[in-house]
This record gives structure tokens, C-alpha cells and sequence, in this order.
């Protein structure tokens, strides 16, 4: 029976169609995604070429004092960026994947953002996470919602009901089928993926398939749920697709209209205000507590100290920019922290909501969602000190500039750890699926017909 | 066509939905959802008012408060702007979620304009968000085509299709009046929120001072229901077009993910690849570069500004730089503003240019796509467009550049040659200087300009409109009443 069912339903012309859409759009999701990463790499080469042409020009232009040297030495530090971000670009098109900094003071350099159209970021990429979210459960509903409904309106309900003991195996074998036809696609296409994309076979390649697998069974699980209630065609539909538009579209912008509200950032521009007024105005101010609030952040520094009478030193200079970061320390964290806040209240309602936990976990798969950016924010500011730390002591000794070897300085990486357990957030999928299951099997053995 | 005809079966396609308990649930959530919606954008309105507000005071009274010092110093010191929200922008955010809000503006240096709540986002945002525009751009069509699938289709499955036609209603009349009906039920879901809205745009203390706000509201308003038939049109006429119900909600449902989610998410990328814009990197090095073949105003021994030097001192019929009348560094400085801030300003043009054209290709696919119509002309009027977007970083850099000329102008005037650095004591000037200097406003764009440049919106969307009454006579020929 199951070989007949499978003709039948491999006849059906809306089926192709709908095969066919999904598969194109995962096709164009594809290329979105590879030319999203040539895009990248394009700008970290030009990056490179850029820092060694400048690093070299500003050694020669100011070989005599390597204080002033710093002043203009970028430092380039690069958001390492996995392939499989190709398949989840979440926020990598918002937040720049590399910052080039001098070890002047970081608060005015660390939100420089990149040049992209906004238009292009308001209407959003087509990436396979995407295509995931949104089309595949579509497709999913226009195959099933009919499933009892269209043999009940067509007529051969009875017909089924007179020719079987059971007629629930029936529905199961038939939602099997588009299950089973549905899960060969987006295999189909996440191989295809990672020839296109020359993915890596890894952990988080396992780790984004078996989100995307447990997603498709969890929509097929609630129409199985919505199936068991013999409701009409048109109000399958109505149900199914009023579901859709609940956990794709009105849900999430809810919960961030309330992540928004609940977790404020006016923090953003006080650092900004903070940090301006911490550094222009010891121009000012007397140099010695300037230079003896230094010394209470480095002590080791102490020997070091302003020449008397001067009108400028390097350490004073430099002292100076430290207060930009010092000063605007406290509201910064407390942004940071914000902003993390946020992070977590959309990953605790994900929990709750498939739609949103999938997306936020194949972002932090793609490593491109909120949580890496800010990690990658802190590595920066650790990059930061390294460098201040390697390049104080030799400013305020004022070695010679040709002792340096200038011609190391590459760019840096950073590469977020995935985390450990990062199947535990499987867990909520299947108590969703489990349930919708159950619940479906149990109200059809008490409504078989 | 006979308007009795016409409201006949409207008043029909009414009465028949409203009798169903699912209709009603449909027009009672939509009203809830732009209740919420439009309650939570004027919230968020006001809240970005207030903050503007009170930065912006806030560096003002940071800047008035310097004490007296070097000029240079001050332009060091800077501004930092803040972009005010358009008062319609409780209604569609636009891209304003996506473009930044503050820039900090300096001598000698264009930043870019950082924070925005796009880069604070969770992620969520990518869902996008609930604003009345949302509702009544992309979820109002849904559920329009909820209530219309069946308006034919159900007929001519059920047999009595053939019985209207067959009592003289013509296929025009029908349709016509059947649009006419569906778009009546619309109007129950969107003139509450027209109502709405309108009153917290008059509550709204700063809507009250811009001209023309209420016209841009009532403009705005108007396209919307122009969209709305739009698509109560289509609605019916796929409905006509089907053999059954299920393939028209199929063919509907397959339409409104095409026009809203498809060719939108398609269409930039194709726009992309046809006028490519640089990455900031290569945006940076070009500016650079070619800032570095001017001359150096900061290297005394520079071609371009030597040349300078030695035509002054033979204007001024002086030996050295020291001797002249007024400070010659801050001349020098003035120059490479000068120079830095056109050739900047050239630049950002081109690339600013280069943003609208890939625009344009997006806008042109409204031809295709009534959705991208309605969402443009939305933005313009809500103040939240790229248009409103690229206004500001134009103010804000103008602004920028007086102020370093000022503070350049100021050091010519009253530093002397002979002072050797900014610490000098003679080198600082009075306090008062600061605050002569006029404080930042951000003007939003006039009515005509924003009418100007959405243009080929109006006109498309008005297009389908004509398009699709015309185009109903020749559809109807091919239509059978089985």
C-alpha cells in the first residue's frame, strides 16, 4: 500500500511545484551565502594589504619617535568567520568582522561600523537558515493540511474506513512519506551546501543539521497534533498557517519589541559622552593627577614619569587616552552587560518558542549572532591591552623605532570556541515533537474517524 | 457597470463574512495587534524623543562649560549629533532600527554614524518588527486573502456562479462589487488604527511645530488604502481565475510570500551585484590616499602647503610665517580642512549615489510587486527612508565643517605666531566663544522633496490601480462560470 501511496502522491503536480520552489530558493540561499563569505575574505585581504602598506609608510614618515609612530599604527583584528556562516548569516551583515585600532583609547574606535546599505540589511539576507525558517514549514502545511480532510471532502473517506482496520496507520504512512520526502530535500540541499561552500565535516556541521531535521519533524509533529482534530480543510489551513505566522512573524518581533523596552540602552551614547570628555579634557586639566591616575592603573609604570616644566611627553599623552577608556570603564560594562542581558532573555523565550531557538542557535552555530559579537568586543579589548602593555614601556623609554621588527605585525585572529554542550538545546525540540505526538496519537485513538 | 449592481453584491460579500464567527475573531485580533502596535511605536517614539533630547542638551552644556582654551583644542574636542526620530515614525520605523543615531563629529576626521539598535539586537530583530506599517503592509494582505479566496471560487464549485451570471450580472460586475465588498471588510480592520494613530500624532508635542505633518499623515494614509484595494483586487481576481478554493489560497498564499518575503530578499542581491559599493576598508583608502597626494597640513616641509606659505609671505611682504597678521598654522589647518572635507564629501556623495541607485532597482520591482510600492512610500513619509537617513549625515557633516572653520577662524584672529603650543597661556581664548557657536538641529526633509523622490512609488502603485481596471475587462474574457 505504502508504493501506491508513494505514486500517488508523486503524481500530484502541486508537489513538484512546491519541491521545486524549496529546492531552488535553498540553491539561491546557497549562492547568497558564498558570495557573503567572498565578500568577507575580500575585505580581510584588502585589510591586510592596506596594514602592511600603511605600517611601512608610517615608518618611514616618522622614524624618530615611536611615540608618535603609535599615534598612527592600526592593528588589525579579525572576527574569524566559519564557513558555515555562509548557511547563518544572522547579524555578521551589522556587526563588522574585523576592527583595525590604534593603542590610542578603544571606546572611540570599538563601534565603528562597516558601510552597507541599509536598505539591504532592513529587508534582510536569503541565507538557508531562512529558507529553514520560514519556507520549509510552509511547504510542509500546503502538503498535509488536506491529508484526511480531501479523502473526507472528496468522498473516499468511507472508502478508506470500509478497506482497513485501522485507519490511523493510513495517515501515518502517508505524513511518513512527505516526512520522509521533506528530510531527503534538506539533505539533498545540506550536502549540496557543503560541496558549494566547501564546509568542513565538523562538529557544527552535525550540530546544524540536527537542528534543521528536529525543526521540519517538530512542524510535521504539530500538523500530525492539528490532523487528529478532523477538522475541515480550509480550517486546517486557517490553523496551520495562523501557527506559521504566530512563530514566524509575531512572536519574535513581540519579544523583541519587549527585549527592547525591558533592557534599554542609553548606556550606548553615555560611554560615548564619557569616554569624549575622560580624554579632551586633561588638555586642560593640570598633567600631574592625570599621570598619578595612571600610575594607579599600571603601577608597574611608576618608574616612568613626566618631565617637569614640559609642556608634553609621550607619557602624559598616552596617560590621557587611557582616561577616555578608564572613565568611560563603568558605563561601558554596564552596556555590555545590557546587552548580554538581552542575549539571554531571547535565548530563555526560545525555549519556548521553536521558531526563535532555531534561528538563535544556528546563528551561534554560524557564529553570528549577539553572543559572538560582544565576545569577540571583549577579545578585542584584551587585543587592545596586549598591545598597549608590549608598547608603553617602549614609548615611555623612547627606544628607537629601527629596534622594532615592524614587518611581523599580521593580523590577528580571533576564533570563538563552540560551546561544550551545545546539544543540550536539542533537549527542547524533542519535548515539543514528544509531545505534539503523543498528544495527536492519543486523541486519534479516541477520534479515529 | 450599475452601482446598484455593484453594492448589491457588496453589501452581500459584507453581510456574508461578518455572519461567520471566524471573520469576526480575524477583525477583533487585527484591531488588538494594531492597538498594541501602535501603542508600543508611539512609546518607543517618545522615548527615543526624550533621550535625543536630553543628549543633545546634555552636549551642549558639556561644550558651553569648556573653559578657555586653544581653539584647535575645541575642535578636538567636538560635537557629538543625535538623530531625532521623524514623529510618523511611530507608525514605521523604516530603517531606522538600522542606521546609527549618534555621531561624534571632530576636526579633521568624518565618523561614521554608530549605535544602532540593529547592532544591539539579539537577533530577533531579523523577524522584524511589529509596527502598524508591518500590519498594514504585509499582514492586512493576508488576511484579506483569507476572506477573499473563496468569494468566487466557492460560487462556481457550489453551482451558483452560473445562476448570477445567468441573471444578467456581468463578470466586470461581479468582480467589481465582489473587490468592492472584500475592501469595505478591510476598511473595518484599518479605520480604527487610522483613528488611532492620527490622535497620538496630535498628542505628540514636537508633530505640532513641523508643517505639513498632518498632510504627510493623510498621504500617507491614503496610499495605504489604495494598496489595500490594490491586492482586495488581485484577491478576487485569482479567485475568479480558479477552478477550486484550495488552488486559489494556494496560488494566494504562493503570491503574498512571492511579494513580500522572495523578490524583496532576491531582488537586493541582484541590485548589489550591479552597482557594488565598497567596503569601508577600501572606502577609507581611497579617501586616504588621495587626501595624502594634496599635502600634509600637519608637515610644515609639504609641497603643496610650501607653495602656500611662499605665495603668503610675498602677498604680505614678510620674511617668515611669524611675521604675519594673523596665525598662520590655523590658516594651514583651514586649507586642509578644506581639502580633506571636499574630497570627503565627494566620496560619501558617490557612495550615497551609489546606495539610492541599488535603491532604484528595488523600487523598480514595485512594477512587479505593489508590496515594495507601498513599503517605500511608507518609509518616505514616516521620515524613516535612506532619503531622511543620508539628510542627516549631510547636516551633521556640514555642521562638523563649520565648526572646525570656526575654530580655525578663531586661531588665525587671536592666537599669536609666536605661541608654541596649545598649553601656552597665551594661546587660550575666552569661553564665551563656545557657546556664540550655534548649537546642532536636525531638519527633517520637506513634504515636496519626499513626494519627489518616492515619485516612481506614487506613480507605480497608482499604475496598478489603473492596470488592474482596465486589465479586468480583457481578464474576463477568458473566464468560464465552471
Amino acid at each position: 500500500m505504502t508504493s501506491l501511496l508513494f505514486i500517488n502522491l508523486m503524481r500530484s503536480k502541486g508537489l513538484m511545484v512546491g519541491l521545486l520552489v524549496l529546492f531552488m530558493a535553498g540553491l539561491i540561499s546557497l549562492q547568497i551565502g558564498k558570495s557573503f563569505l567572498e565578500k568577507n575574505e575580500k575585505i580581510i585581504e584588502k585589510t591586510r594589504e592596506y596594514q602592511e602598506e600603511s605600517i611601512e609608510k608610517n615608518v618611514e614618515l616618522h622614524s624618530k619617535e615611536i611615540g608618535l609612530l603609535l599615534y598612527y599604527l592600526k592593528f588589525g583584528y579579525v572576527n574569524k568567520m566559519p564557513r558555515i556562516t555562509g548557511l547563518a548569516i544572522g547579524q555578521r551583515d551589522i556587526n563588522p568582522s574585523l576592527q583595525s585600532v590604534t593603542i590610542r583609547n578603544l571606546e572611540e574606535q570599538k563601534y565603528a561600523t562597516d558601510l552597507m546599505n541599509p536598505l539591504f540589511q532592513l529587508l534582510g539576507n536569503m541565507d538557508f537558515s531562512f529558507v529553514l525558517i520560514y519556507l520549509f514549514p510552509l511547504i510542509i502545511i500546503a502538503f498535509s493540511f488536506n491529508l484526511i480532510s480531501e479523502e473526507k471532502e472528496g468522498g473516499t473517506w468511507s472508502l478508506v474506513i470500509s478497506q482497513t482496520s485501522n485507519p490511523i496507520t493510513l495517515i501515518k504512512t502517508k505524513l511518513l512519506l512527505r516526512f520522509s520526502i521533506i528530510i531527503s530535500l534538506l539533505i539533498v540541499l545540506l550536502i549540496l551546501a557543503t560541496l558549494y561552500l566547501k564546509l568542513p565535516w565538523d562538529v557544527p556541521l552535525l550540530a546544524y543539521s540536527l537542528l534543521s531535521i528536529l525543526y521540519i519533524t517538530f512542524w510535521f509533529s504539530i500538523t500530525w497534533f492539528l490532523l487528529s482534530f478532523h477538522l475541515n480543510s480550509s480550517q486546517n489551513a486557517t490553523y496551520l498557517l495562523l501557527t506559521w505566522l504566530m512563530l514566524t512573524i509575531i512572536i519574535p518581533a513581540g519579544i523583541n519589541a519587549i527585549s527592547t523596552y525591558k533592557y534599554p540602552v542609553p548606556e550606548a551614547f553615555s560611554t560615548v559622552l564619557e569616554s569624549r570628555d575622560g580624554y579632551h579634557n586633561k588638555w586642560d586639566e593640570p598633567k600631574e593627577p592625570t599621570v598619578t591616575k595612571f600610575h594607579q592603573h599600571y603601577p608597574q609604570f611608576k618608574a616612568y614619569k613626566h618631565p617637569e616644566g614640559k609642556d608634553y611627553s609621550w607619557l602624559w599623552y598616552y596617560a590621557m587616552q587611557q582616561m577616555g577608556d578608564d572613565d568611560a570603564a563603568a558605563v561601558s560594562k554596564e552596556f555590555q552587560e545590557k546587552l548580554l542581558q538581552r542575549n539571554q532573555f531571547a535565548a530563555n523565550i526560545g525555549l519556548f518558542v521553536p521558531s526563535i531557538h532555531t534561528q538563535l542557535n544556528l546563528n551561534s552555530i554560524g557564529k553570528s549572532d549577539l553572543g559572538n559579537h560582544l565576545s569577540f568586543l571583549k577579545s578585542l579589548e584584551h587585543f587592545h591591552e596586549k598591545k598597549r602593555l608590549y608598547y608603553y614601556p617602549k614609548i615611555f623609554k623612547d627606544v628607537s623605532v629601527q629596534e622594532e621588527n615592524w614587518k611581523n605585525i599580521t593580523l590577528a585572529y580571533f576564533d570563538e570556541k563552540i560551546p561544550d554542550k551545545w546539544y543540550l538545546q536539542l533537549i527542547s525540540y524533542l519535548i515539543f515533537i514528544g509531545s505534539f505526538l503523543i498528544w495527536g496519537n492519543t486523541k486519534f485513538r479516541t477520534n479515529k474517524y | 457597470m450599475r452601482i446598484s449592481t455593484l453594492l448589491i453584491l457588496a453589501k452581500h460579500v459584507w453581510k456574508n463574512k461578518l455572519s461567520n464567527s471566524g471573520t469576526r475573531w480575524v477583525i477583533g485580533i487585527c484591531n488588538v495587534l494594531l492597538l498594541v502596535a501602535l501603542l508600543s511605536g508611539y512609546q518607543n517614539l517618545t522615548h527615543q524623543q526624550e533621550t535625543s533630547r536630553h543628549f543633545s542638551h546634555e552636549v551642549r552644556e558639556r561644550w558651553e562649560k569648556r573653559p578657555d582654551k586653544h581653539p584647535h583644542r575645541m575642535a578636538h574636542y567636538g560635537y557629538v549629533a543625535f538623530r531625532l526620530p521623524y514623529p510618523l515614525s511611530f507608525i514605521d520605523y523604516g530603517m531606522d532600527s538600522y542606521v546609527g543615531k549618534a555621531v561624534f563629529l571632530e576636526a579633521h576626521k568624518q565618523n561614521t554614524v554608530n549605535f544602532s539598535e540593529a547592532s544591539h539586537s539579539n537577533g530577533l530583530l531579523r523577524f522584524g518588527e511589529i509596527t502598524a506599517a508591518m500590519i498594514w503592509q504585509l499582514l492586512l494582505p493576508l488576511f484579506i486573502l483569507f476572506l477573499g479566496y473563496d468569494l468566487i471560487a466557492q460560487e462556481r464549485e457550489s453551482g451558483t456562479l452560473r445562476i448570477l451570471l445567468s441573471q444578467g450580472v456581468s463578470w466586470q460586475e461581479l468582480i467589481f462589487g465582489k473587490s468592492l465588498g472584500l475592501f469595505v471588510l478591510v476598511l473595518s480592520l484599518i479605520i480604527p488604527s487610522i483613528f488611532i494613530g492620527f490622535l497620538l500624532l496630535l498628542m505628540n508635542d514636537q508633530a505640532f511645530a513641523i508643517p505639513f505633518i498632518y498632510v504627510r499623515f493623510l498621504i500617507l494614509v491614503s496610499s495605504y488604502l489604495l494598496y489595500l484595494l490594490v491586492i482586495s483586487i488581485i484577491t478576487i481576481l485569482i479567485s475568479a481565475n480558479s477552478p477550486h478554493i484550495k488552488s486559489a489560497l494556494i496560488q494566494l498564499i504562493g503570491l503574498w510570500l512571492l511579494f513580500t518575503l522572495i523578490i524583496p530578499k532576491v531582488s537586493q542581491v541582484i541590485s548589489f551585484n550591479m552597482y557594488p559599493t565598497p567596503s569601508k576598508i577600501e572606502f577609507d583608502t581611497t579617501i586616504e590616499k588621495e587626501i595624502i597626494k594634496q599635502g600634509d597640513s600637519h608637515n610644515p616641509n609639504d609641497p603643496y602647503f610650501k607653495k602656500i606659505k611662499d605665495s603668503l609671505l610675498a602677498a604680505y611682504k614678510v620674511d617668515s610665517t611669524q611675521k604675519l597678521p594673523f596665525n598662520y598654522s590655523g590658516y594651514v589647518m583651514m586649507e586642509g580642512e578644506k581639502l580633506s572635507a571636499v574630497t570627503y564629501q565627494k566620496h560619501q556623495e558617490s557612495l550615497t549615489r551609489a546606495y539610492i541607485k541599488q535603491q532604484n532597482i528595488i523600487r523598480l520591482t514595485a512594477i512587479i510587486n505593489p508590496y515594495i510600492a507601498i513599503k517605500n512610500i511608507s518609509m518616505a513619509l514616516s521620515g524613516a527612508d535612506y532619503f531622511a537617513f543620508a539628510n542627516f549625515q549631510f547636516q551633521t557633516e556640514s555642521y562638523r565643517y563649520s565648526l572646525a572653520q570656526r575654530m580655525n577662524e578663531l586661531q588665525m584672529k587671536f592666537i599669536s605666531n609666536k605661541t608654541k603650543t596649545s598649553a601656552d597661556k597665551k594661546s587660550k581664548i575666552s569661553q564665551k566663544n563656545w557657546s556664540e557657536f550655534p548649537d546642532f538641529h536636525h531638519e527633517f526633509q520637506s513634504l515636496s522633496s519626499v513626494l519627489y523622490q518616492e515619485l516612481v512609488s506614487f506613480t507605480t502603485l497608482l499604475l496598478w490601480l489603473i492596470g488592474l481596471c482596465f486589465g479586468i475587462k480583457l481578464f474576463t474574457k477568458n473566464l468560464s462560470a465552471y
